[in-house]
């Protein structure tokens, strides 16, 4: 159980990172809401599974956070990248690049000598 | 990296906690309004636009936990609960934990106080490169006392050139000078060294330069350079860089001051601030003209020890001996690593405290074991419970290791509290000798130390019993109620007798010390040391050399202070009563032929004014004391004598008829004796009165004397009318070592009072703590056995007889103690030897007494559980459990 939430874990902080990277500040339920569009809702997550992550990479530095206010009026807590999580952004999908290379080699039909 | 910040982030994450829940709930709800809006926006309904929201957020009771997780780190905040816990525990119980805390402390202070000291003694660097390969040598009589004797010059040059395991020897010599520079002027250490000297102990200057042979060579004609220590440097001369080059007068002579060595540089003695050169002539016969002066140090050869050294060295006093066997007869070398010769007699009382308070700390840490297994036999209960509610062994051993924990770092902080306060008290009651060499201070070193000591005391006595706790008894707990473990009761009884005998090493020993202290107090100095006031008044030898105008000067001086109000008389000695021998030399009755080699008669020597004796209240057993017709050098050399030097060297010969002469002075003619005065203990208060010769003072002038002022008071309110007496002859002249004869003699038995006041501390601690340890057994054995004790009351036994079987069982525990405890100090005792006085390290007396006082201690430990035993309603003692 342990190695499984570990590798969502990880895929998640890329999903934030990414999503923080294209739209810019965002508050928690935009992260949320966001993932679930651009994985063309083929991902259903609880909200609530977020903001860990948030605090996670917030500890780390990727990202800061700060009270501001919605489009609504409403006041919210916004998420920004760093330039650390800018960099890390482009380190974690290269990195994510090659691993779903490799794995997408070893899924795909073996015309290879293995 | 990232990883870290987050750690450290985390861990700082206890704080701020109200603020950061404020801020969860707020987002919390934040997301929730948007997404309810956003939901009704799409068609819903309110209600179910909520329910929806709330559905997809996921449980948010748990979000919320996983936040608060992320917030801390989860094992601290567990460990937190273990402190809280263990902490709510011991206040429970405020006797425990005072018992413990208090055993601790008083363990852990004391020792980390006399390790303090004894760390800067024993243990850390010198400051000197390689400082082990040091050694320094002297010449010893192979038949005779003398085994320190200082060195032949000429020894020195053929030890330095023929030694074949020292890379290269250097020699001193001390002596105190006043340096002038025409507007102050003050009395300073001073050592005349070799140009080798600084080198060979790897020392540089941190400003200037050091000298060289050639210089050294040169100065037996001109003494002109001299290098200064950092204190004078920064003290005098404000730090100045350009002091270099500066011209000084020292006693007299003008010198150019030639280098400034470091800070932390001091070589035997911290108060030598001037170091100049030797000036040796390797060409002059020093053996035909000139006794022994030198001291020296050498450095051995890479990977040469200290044993091949000597016996290398032995055998070359063997070949000089033979090479020169007028000089040489009957002398050898000793050398002596340079630790162990700068330590000197501290050594001993250093040893001696650092065991006694080694034993200590045991009977504090027995003690501290005693109670914990004695709170755990009373707990097994509830950890019980505990483990069969489901909390891991580990988890129960944590708690457990906590508590100690907790309790000794409480310990160890209090302890570390009255070390640095101890430590402030010892450097003040430390003999001189301990603190001349070292400067005594608490630094982070010691309190990493006293951390490491209190951790390893919290986990090694809370470990074990709590180990022996979780393994095997545990369980048992919930079966047999509490009754007795035996397992954990014998372990109590051995722990309780190791404090006994460890209490009785050190009652020994304090007992032994402190019958040595009455006995030296009880001895009579030979003179009456009382509200005399002591200073060393040193003229500079090159203005005073002529001998009438030092006894001009000396004479003013014994009249003016006479006159000043409230003093009693005045009179001055070459020599400092009671601080080591001064002057001694050898010594021939006329009519006897010249003594055999081996068969000299050496006797100390003083030089004394007129009226001395009345002055110092010395008996004059025999003939007269010095007149001023004496004094007034026109009469013929005329001695008075002690009775030792009588007893010794003139047996049955009556002494008012002897004519002595004395080896001082190039001429020495046979002069009659005049007198014989009672014996003084001029070398220390516990040595036997040497045979002493005393001149008088316009016979053998000094340029350095000390002036006794007796006066009717206060003897340190003299001091500045005598210095203001002394400007007034000479504005330049400083007087130094101002002290009462008093305090010269309490620093003769500082020695064994330094040693008995700690004995004395440590010994009553360890009685009292062992005093708990037994009341804690023999109490625990009453609540155990309240039953059997019950029924035995029931049958019909009498108080008394209860009361007679706790205490039984109470006396077994001490004598067995009490037996080992004597073997040990038996065996011990001999370790104090050289500080003891009048008595052997077997006195029986003490050997009594110590048990005595134990057992009385015991006795009244035990005598508190035996009566609460004796007073059990039996009724009720058979209805427990």
């Amino acid at each position: 159980m342990g190695d499984k939430t570990d590798i969502w874990q990880g895929t998640l902080a890329l999903m934030v990172l990414k999503t923080l990277e294209t739209m810019g500040p965002l508050h928690g339920y935009g992260i949320a809401r966001r993932i679930e569009q651009t994985s063309g809702d083929r991902l259903a997550i609880n909200y609530g599974t977020v903001y860990p992550a948030l605090l996670k990479l917030e500890q780390e530095g990727y990202i800061a956070s700060e009270w501001g206010v919605s489009d609504n009026n409403r006041k919210a807590k916004y998420y920004r990248l760093t330039r650390a999580g800018r960099n890390q952004v482009k380190k974690e999908a290269r990195q994510w690049e090659e691993t779903s290379a490799i794995i997408a080699r070893f899924l795909a039909p073996g015309e290879e000598a293995s | 990296m990232r990883r870290f910040r987050a750690f450290f982030l985390r861990l700082a994450g206890w704080r701020g906690r109200a603020r950061r829940e404020q801020d969860l709930r707020d987002e919390f709800a934040a997301h929730l309004a948007m997404h309810i809006e956003d939901n009704v926006r799409a068609g819903m309904g309110e209600d179910e636009a909520r329910r929806a929201a709330l559905v997809k957020f996921g449980g948010m009771e748990s979000a919320k936990e996983s936040m608060r997780d992320g917030w801390t780190l989860v094992w601290l905040e567990t460990a937190w609960q273990d402190v809280r816990y263990a902490a709510r525990g011991l206040r429970r119980s405020p006797a425990f934990s005072a018992t413990v805390i208090g055993s601790l402390a008083l363990g852990l202070g004391a020792s980390l106080a006399i390790f303090t000291v004894a760390d800067n003694l024993l243990v850390r660097r010198l400051p000197y490169r390689d400082a082990s390969q040091l050694e320094e040598l002297w010449e010893a009589q192979i038949a005779g006392d003398a085994d320190h004797n200082v060195v032949s010059p000429a020894n020195y040059y053929d030890w330095k050139a023929q030694s074949g395991v020292f890379e290269d020897i250097a020699a001193w010599r001390a002596r105190r000078s006043v340096l002038s520079d025409g507007d102050r002027s003050e009395v300073f250490g001073k050592y005349y060294v070799t140009d080798n000297f600084l080198p060979i102990l790897g020392v540089r200057p941190v400003l200037g330069r050091l000298f060289t042979l050639q210089e050294d060579l040169e100065a037996r004609n001109t003494e002109t350079l001299v290098l200064i220590s950092h204190k004078l440097w920064q003290g005098w001369f404000g730090g100045s860089p350009d002091v270099i080059g500066r011209r000084v007068q020292i006693d007299g002579q003008p010198h150019t001051i030639l280098g400034v060595l470091p800070q932390d540089f001091y070589f035997r003695d911290r108060d030598v601030d001037l170091w100049e050169p030797m000036g040796l002539d390797p060409g002059y016969d020093y053996r035909g003209k000139e006794g022994r002066w030198l001291s020296c140090v050498g450095r051995m050869k890479p990977g040469v020890t200290h044993r091949q050294a000597q016996a290398r060295m032995t055998a070359l006093a063997a070949r000089l001996e033979r090479a020169y066997p007028v000089f040489n007869k009957g002398w050898t070398v000793r050398i002596e690593p340079l630790r162990d010769a700068m330590l000197g007699e501290a050594k001993t009382p250093l040893v001696v405290l650092v065991a006694a308070v080694a034993m200590l700390l045991a009977v504090a840490c027995a003690n501290v074991a005693n109670l914990l297994l004695a709170r755990y036999s009373s707990r097994r209960r509830e950890l019980a419970v505990r483990v069969s509610l489901g909390a891991g062994r580990v988890r129960v051993v944590r708690q457990l290791l906590t508590e100690s924990l907790l309790l000794a770092l409480a310990g160890g902080g209090i302890g570390m509290l009255i070390a640095q306060w101890a430590v402030k008290g010892l450097a003040l009651l430390a003999p001189e000798e301990l603190t001349k060499s070292a400067a005594i201070h608490f630094d982070l070193r010691i309190v990493l130390f006293a951390l490491g000591l209190s951790l390893a005391t919290g986990i090694l006595f809370g470990l074990a019993p709590a180990l022996v706790g979780s393994r095997t008894r545990i369980m048992d707990g919930l079966r047999d109620g509490a009754r007795s473990v035996s397992g954990w009761s014998g372990m109590r009884v051995r722990l309780v007798g190791g404090e006994v005998a460890a209490a009785i090493v050190l009652l020994v020993g304090a007992l032994l010390l402190f019958r040595s202290l009455a006995g030296l107090q009880g001895i009579h100095p030979g003179l009456d040391a009382s509200n005399v006031l002591a200073f060393r008044l040193t003229l500079p030898g090159g203005q005073y050399e002529k001998v009438s105008m030092r006894k001009q000067f000396f004479a003013r001086a014994l009249e003016q202070i006479g006159h000043l109000p409230g003093v009693v008389s005045v009179t001055f000695d070459s020599c400092v009563p009671f601080t080591g021998p001064c002057a001694g030399t050898w010594v021939r009755v006329q009519g006897r032929p010249p003594a055999k080699p081996g068969e000299e008669m050496l006797a100390a020597i003083s030089s004394v004014p007129a009226g001395y004796f009345r002055a110092m209240r010395i008996p004059i057993t025999e003939g007269r004391e010095f007149s001023d017709a004496d004094d007034s050098g026109a009469a013929p050399v005329r001695f008075i004598v002690n009775e030792a030097f009588v007893r010794r060297y003139l047996g049955e010969e009556r002494p008012l008829a002897a004519r002595i002469s004395v080896l001082m002075n190039p001429a020495n003619p046979f002069g009659e004796i005049v007198g014989v005065a009672g014996d003084v203990r001029d070398l220390s208060i516990e040595k036997a009165p040497e045979p002493e010769v005393y001149y008088v003072a316009s016979q053998l002038s000094y340029t350095g004397v000390t002036f006794l002022v007796r006066t009717g008071g206060n003897p340190l309110a003299y001091v500045e009318p005598a210095r203001r007496i002394i400007r007034g002859i000479d504005p330049l002249q400083p007087i130094a070592e101002v002290r009462t004869l008093d305090s010269i003699l309490g620093e003769n038995s500082a020695r064994q009072r330094f040693c008995a006041t700690l004995l004395a501390g440590f010994s009553t601690s360890a009685l009292v703590l062992a005093a708990v340890g037994i009341y804690g057994v023999l109490a625990y054995s009453v609540a155990q056995r309240t039953r059997e004790l019950g029924l035995r009351m029931a049958l019909g036994a009498e108080p008394g007889r209860i009361v007679g079987l706790v205490v039984g069982t109470g006396a077994r525990l001490v004598i067995g103690g009490a037996i080992v405890g004597l073997a040990g100090a038996l065996a011990l005792t001999g370790l104090l030897r050289s500080l003891l006085y009048g008595i052997g390290p077997r006195d029986p007396w003490t050997f009594v007494m110590a048990p005595a006082i134990l057992l009385t201690a015991a006795l009244v430990a035990a005598y508190i559980p035996a009566r609460r035993a004796a007073r059990l309603d039996p009724m009720e003692a058979l209805r427990t459990e």
